[in-house]
């Protein structure tokens, strides 16, 4: 396990400083971190897609199981366009894209989360599965149903906030530029 | 009834000239948006987010633990606009309660781990249970308790009604909330 953390960021996107972060992990463009989120690879790589926000007291985790070490090979990719709002904790093993996780939401290990499904708050999944595309997880039970409307966009959301946030926070600065990489090359 | 007595270190609040509490571990986003009226109480952990907009608060509230109290907002076609929350006077916050509620009234009591959606409205002297998870938009009445199953109960007869002398229930819990809110006494040296 490597000791020292590894963060990418990439242009555009805004980590706060207060955000507990472990690891090795790559933040693409537009991501919007809140002050207080924690993401921790344990296990190996995130990379968490393109306009991704995730909130206060929220929690992604690629965690290690017992007696397994770290594996660069073994990434967690997140998609692009995914809200973890606050106080959820997802460690889910595979992320698609446009996934809502509600507040104090809980995903364990084992699931696998496709596209466009929402968790609703306070919702705890547990044991292996695979949530469907457009799955709504809701209710006291967990019920599911299928979404026939798409999620709205979260493009508004991070164009506010990526003009609010840098008024109130000391950011993280973006530390890896695509381009200039390839120009090394 | 009266409180027992809670100790908080010295060198972890810091008690305003308005006599608020507020602890050194808190999060206040913003801080120059956040405006607590006076005698309120922020323990550790809590998020207030006073960067997206205004978040006032009345006196003699208490914002537990790890609570996160955050503006609400609304997608329009146009953008997006997050809105000013008022919260009222006699208000008790419990621990890791995550409120995005547009409006909370005075002598509200929200319990331990509650999920206020964004944007509900919360009248005077209604009761948010442990753990309930309210949706967007709900409306809690007056003298209203919403449980944990998710209904809202009150009114004459009913079981889990909220007492008439909710107001003054509230008022006495939170002041004596604060007055046995006190400093660890200096070891004897």
């Amino acid at each position: 396990m490597p000791s020292e953390n590894r963060i990418k960021i990439l242009p555009k996107a805004v980590v706060c400083e207060e955000s507990s972060l472990r690891g090795d992990i790559t933040f693409s463009s537009g991501c919007v971190v809140h002050p207080s989120a924690t993401v921790i690879a344990d296990a190996g790589p995130i990379i968490i897609g393109e306009n991704c926000i995730i909130e206060e007291y929220a929690t992604v985790a690629h965690r290690l199981e017992p007696g397994a070490v770290w594996d660069v090979n073994n990434i967690l990719s997140i998609g692009t366009h995914n809200v973890f709002e606050v106080g959820c904790q997802v460690e889910a093993a595979k992320i698609g894209d446009k996934n809502v996780f509600e507040s104090k939401c809980y995903v364990g290990p084992g699931v696998t989360v496709s596209s466009g499904c929402v968790v609703g708050a306070g919702i705890k999944i547990h044991g292996s599965q695979r949530l469907p595309e457009n799955t709504i997880v809701y209710g006291e039970q967990g019920l599911q149903r299928e979404a026939i409307d798409k999620q709205g966009s979260q493009t508004l959301q991070i164009d506010f906030l990526r003009k609010v946030l840098p008024n109130y926070h000391h950011l993280r600065k973006p530390n890896y530029d695509p381009k200039k990489a390839r120009s090394v090359v | 009834m009266e409180i027992p007595d809670t100790y908080y270190s010295k060198d972890e609040y810091v008690e305003t000239a308005s006599g608020n509490k507020v602890s050194r571990h808190t999060v206040l986003c913003g801080s120059q948006n956040i405006i607590l009226n006076g005698k309120v109480i922020v323990q550790s952990g809590a998020i207030i987010r006073g960067d997206l907009a205004n978040v006032r608060t009345g006196r003699y509230c208490v914002i537990g633990k790890n609570s996160v109290i955050r503006p609400p907002y609304k997608q329009f076609s146009k953008g997006i606009a997050f809105f000013p929350m008022h919260v009222g006077e006699h208000v008790f916050v419990g621990e890791g309660a995550v409120v995005s509620a547009a409006t909370i009234g005075s002598y509200v009591y929200i319990g331990k781990n509650a999920i206020i959606g964004r944007r509900c409205v919360l009248k005077d002297c209604c009761v948010i249970e442990d753990g309930a998870v309210l949706p967007p938009e709900t409306t809690v009445s007056s003298y209203m308790r919403y449980t944990a199953r998710g209904t809202i109960e009150g009114g004459q007869g009913n079981p889990y009604f909220v007492p008439a002398a909710m107001q003054d229930e509230m008022i006495n819990y939170t002041k004596s909330f604060y007055e046995h809110f006190v400093r660890a006494p200096a070891p004897a040296s």
